[in-house]
């Protein structure tokens, strides 16, 4: 309990640090931010007026807290290029990312966690030659080609089978149930097999480490089959790093899929924020960066919770032990 | 007092010393070439280095050459890999593309070798509150996604290497900083580093003499596990628009022209991707294996060495 | 149950381990294999279990009474471990799962053996917890919890809580200081003698040996060197490396835990 208030504590410091940061890198970084949003060859009045329209002519301590009192109350600013709000425009975005992400996620973890083990379980030293080569092949292929593959076997128009509509989301959005979720499935696939190769390599390592630990020589002494035991008890003690891995990959997964979102012309968050920066939309950078940070920082909170939750060495420890397998 | 030093050190790296550089890199490639993976990594990385240097000088077409009359068209014998939408060559430019990429590498690569080492030695330092501050740092940046770093550094800077090279260096610096952290920290408290303390050995002294030695196997793998993600990253980056300028030629770029090609000729999508592939996983083995071949236990041709200049030592 | 090995080799990525080995244990007998580390004495004792790693080969005979232990298939082995063979290890530490109560620990040979009702297991766990020396509300403990001499307590009442024939204790005592040391062997041999069982017994440390067997075999780099009652071969060594044994068990009274040897056990697999 000690541990979840210390926690809570450090993330709310790490919220505000990374507000501060957010907020000083897009001012101190070369250029004024309203010539900047103004564009190159905008005429000095455009410019003053955006910046009273900012609030930029005010302290930088002033406008911080301005901008923080606004977050607040739930007030993301308003996006200067769409006039949108920037709370609707990260909406609509988060719908079509996170349905991306999670069936994505879970793709990966069908193809990954399995592999994995497989991995370590196999005792012809061919079969687990093959499975290095597959988990450094697939380790090494760029998104943007992995998606690229999948569209020329089964993109629509162009693929091989082609069956899948390979290009953009449907204007409704989800009001067109079907067509948003046909739209979905090759990034989709592309996520999963991209991220399910790195946590194959991951479960390989973390199991293949302890399969050759004491833990599993007592299991196996205590009459587990080596199977039974990498399963039972491998798995078990791999855990706690299993869960903050893909915690953590979850948690990355929300702008590792920009090059993916792009590709397939999906308006997600990540793409999204491509756009804003494109089109020098910092109003809107400045809250999306913001809410991205508060969104790692959360997972990260969550996954250190379940960590603890699942070794009892780490149970009753105060503070931040290092505590190792 | 200044003799005591000088056996200490002799005893740490006195194979290293006596072989020289070149004596010892020559070891170094024969063991890697010895094994099967070691020679496709060490052909792919040969070959790479080879297209790079002969792009300088000469392309199959000029990469400027462009030809209204034949935009997007299907691959022939002048085209092999037919032509972009201003009519330039595709295949020349996935040539010229290597060198950029090579450039990257080895940029990001050193950046990131630098950034992390003086990481290392701030985490090892014994002035224990700049080292556990570090590790709390360290902790709370690396979970900044490369993608991010590389938008925010765009704004200003626009497309460039530099954003690139500055968004990966820090990130895998990070990276490379915590796994090294044990081995460094074994080695930084180590009764060796005393004693050269003692002696009156700088800071600076014992990071090249004592910790870097010992954390050689590391670096191998991570920086070329960094190099390998450095290359994805610039696909993934030049394709947003954030990465290599448009006009320079590029892996990335090439991969985002074969995305336009797609409804041309699929089958030209095959290629850039396929270098890129082949040559990440190049990079990724190159560090287990050179790993392999620099470390003594593993390498007995290595230990030969060592152990004559033990005895040389000795006498 | 008798043991008897003949012409033992072992190979780990092609370097020999263990040449042409050959040892026998009688019924009920309590015999010693030593050897300084490196000399592939775990070797031995893992392939009498089947648990050497992927990498290994071997060839040769182990027979466990009648059953050939070389080439059997995994199953077999794994109804024979834990069941007629009891194991106990170097390092409680890393060998006790970290995640599992003291009472499921010991329990889990039961489990996966017999059909017994979680009442009977529970009773059968506090039964052997008492034989070995510790309080019953031990059980409901994690391993990280309790210290050495407790682990290894618990080490060695999951290996003979089915009441094994044979007991295989691979280094039993090196993890542990000696006051401890001389407890659990003492510990160990009244167990395993009044059981009945046999036991080969795996030391670098004649002075233990000398507490823990009647007979033993010395092995150098893999092969055995010299054997005899442990008594006479503590007494008139007759290889360089008794000797050499002999002569660091008489020196050192109080010793520390070996973890510099014990480490790089560990990473040798690899």
């Amino acid at each position: 309990m000690r541990f979840v208030i210390r926690r809570l504590l450090l993330f709310v410091v790490a919220l505000f640090g990374i507000s501060v940061v957010v907020f000083a890198a897009l001012r101190i970084l070369p250029g004024d931010v309203a010539s900047i949003m103004a564009g190159i060859n905008a005429p000095a009045s455009r410019v003053a007026q955006l910046r009273e329209q900012l609030g930029l002519n005010r302290p930088l301590v002033a406008q911080y807290f301005d901008w923080m009192g606004a977050l607040v109350t739930g007030d993301f600013g308003t996006s200067i290029l769409t006039g949108r709000s920037v709370t609707a425009l990260i909406g609509a975005r988060a719908s079509i990312t996170f349905p991306l992400i999670i069936v994505g996620l879970l793709i990966a973890m069908l193809i990954g966690l399995p592999l994995g083990c497989a991995a370590v379980l196999a005792r012809s030293p061919r079969v687990r030659m093959a499975f290095h080569v597959l988990a450094i092949i697939g380790g090494s292929v760029p998104a943007l080609w992995g998606g690229l593959l999948l569209i020329l076997l089964f993109g629509k128009g162009v693929g091989l089978v082609g069956i899948l509509p390979s290009q953009g989301f449907p204007l409704d959005g989800w009001g067109e149930p079907v067509g948003a979720m046909l739209s979905l499935i090759l990034p989709a696939f592309t996520v999963g097999i991209i991220v399910g190769a790195s946590l194959m390599r991951y479960t390989r390592a973390a199991l293949g480490d302890l399969a050759n630990s004491g833990y599993i020589d007592m299991a196996r002494s205590c009459g587990m089959t080596r199977t039974q035991a990498v399963l039972r008890v491998g798995l078990r003690l791999a855990m706690p790093q299993l869960v903050s891995v893909i915690g953590l990959t979850f948690a990355s997964m929300v702008t590792g899929v920009m090059v993916i979102e792009n590709l397939f012309a999906l308006p997600g968050i990540g793409n999204g924020l491509v756009t804003d920066v494109g089109n020098r939309d910092l109003i809107a950078v400045q809250s999306e960066l913001f809410l991205l940070a508060a969104f790692f920082l959360t997972i990260g909170l969550i996954v250190d919770v379940l960590h603890r939750l699942l070794d009892p060495r780490l149970k009753n420890a105060s503070g931040v032990s290092e505590v190792s397998a | 007092m200044s003799n005591n030093t000088q056996i200490t050190v002799s005893h740490n790296d006195g194979g290293r010393l006596r072989y020289g550089f070149a004596g010892r890199a020559a070891i170094v490639l024969k063991t890697m070439w010895r094994r099967g993976e070691g020679k496709f990594t060490l052909i792919v990385l040969a070959l790479w280095l080879v297209v790079a240097l002969i792009s300088l000088i000469w392309t199959p077409q000029s990469l400027w050459a462009t030809d209204g009359y034949h935009v997007w068209a299907k691959p022939s014998a002048s085209h092999w890999l037919g032509t972009d939408g201003t009519g330039a060559d595709v295949f020349s430019w996935l040539m010229a593309g290597s060198r950029t990429n090579l450039l990257i590498v080895v940029l990001t690569v050193a950046f990131s070798a630098l950034w992390g080492l003086l990481l290392v030695s701030a985490m090892v330092a014994r002035a224990s509150a700049l080292a556990s501050a570090s590790v709390v740092v360290i902790d709370a940046l690396i979970s900044i996604p490369t993608v991010l770093l590389a938008l925010i550094l765009a704004v200003p800077l626009g497309a460039s290497i530099t954003v690139i090279v500055i968004a990966c260096g820090f990130g895998y610096g990070l990276n490379l900083a915590r796994v090294a952290r044990p081995s460094a920290l074994l080695a930084a408290r180590s009764s060796y580093v005393e004693s050269a303390l003692a002696n009156g050995a700088s800071g600076w002294r014992i990071l090249v003499s004592h910790i870097i030695p010992n954390i050689v196997p590391v670096l191998a793998v991570q920086l070329s596990l960094s190099a390998g993600t450095a290359v994805l990253a610039e696909s993934g980056l030049t394709y947003l628009g954030i990465g290599v300028p448009s006009g320079m030629p590029s892996w990335g770029h090439s991969l985002a022209t074969s995305v336009k090609l797609i409804n041309v000729f699929p089958l030209t999508v095959l290629w850039p991707g396929l270098v890129v592939t082949v040559v990440v996983v190049a990079l990724n083995i190159f560090g287990d294996v050179l790993r392999d071949a620099i470390d003594p236990v593993t390498n007995p041709a290595l230990r030969q060495t060592a152990a004559s200049a033990e005895k040389e030592d000795e006498r | 149950m008798s043991v008897a090995v003949e012409g033992l080799n072992i190979a780990i990525g092609g370097t020999t381990i263990v040449a042409d080995a050959a040892l026998s244990i009688a019924d009920g007998e309590r015999v010693g294999l030593i050897g300084s580390s490196g000399s592939g004495k775990s070797m031995i004792s893992k392939a009498m279990l089947g648990l050497l790693p992927l990498n290994a080969t071997v060839s040769g005979s182990i027979m466990l009474d009648d059953m050939q232990v070389v080439g059997a298939a995994e199953r077999e082995l794994a109804d024979l471990r834990g069941r007629y063979v009891g194991t106990v290890f170097q390092n409680p530490a890393a060998s006790l799962n970290p995640v599992m109560t003291v009472g499921q620990q010991i329990g889990l040979p039961l489990k996966l053996h017999y059909d017994l009702t979680k009442d009977e297991r529970v009773e059968r766990v506090g039964a052997m917890l008492a034989k070995v020396g510790l309080a019953k509300e031990i059980a409901v403990k994690y391993p990280h919890e309790l210290s050495g001499g407790q682990q290894q307590r618990v080490g060695i009442a999951t290996a003979l809580i089915t009441s094994p024939r044979f007991i295989i204790a691979d280094e039993p005592t090196t993890a542990l200081d000696s006051m401890s040391q001389r407890q659990i062997v003492d510990l160990l041999t009244s167990l395993v003698d009044d059981a009945g069982a046999s036991m080969l017994f795996i030391t670098h440390d004649f002075s233990v040996l000398a507490r823990a067997t009647t007979r033993c075999y010395v092995l150098e780099s893999g092969r055995i060197a010299e054997s005899g009652a442990t008594a006479e071969v503590l007494a008139d060594p007759k290889t360089p490396e008794s000797e050499r044994l002999v002569s660091a068990a008489r020196s050192l009274t109080l010793r520390s835990a070996d973890g510099f040897q014990s480490a790089k056990g560990d990473s040798h697999e690899r």
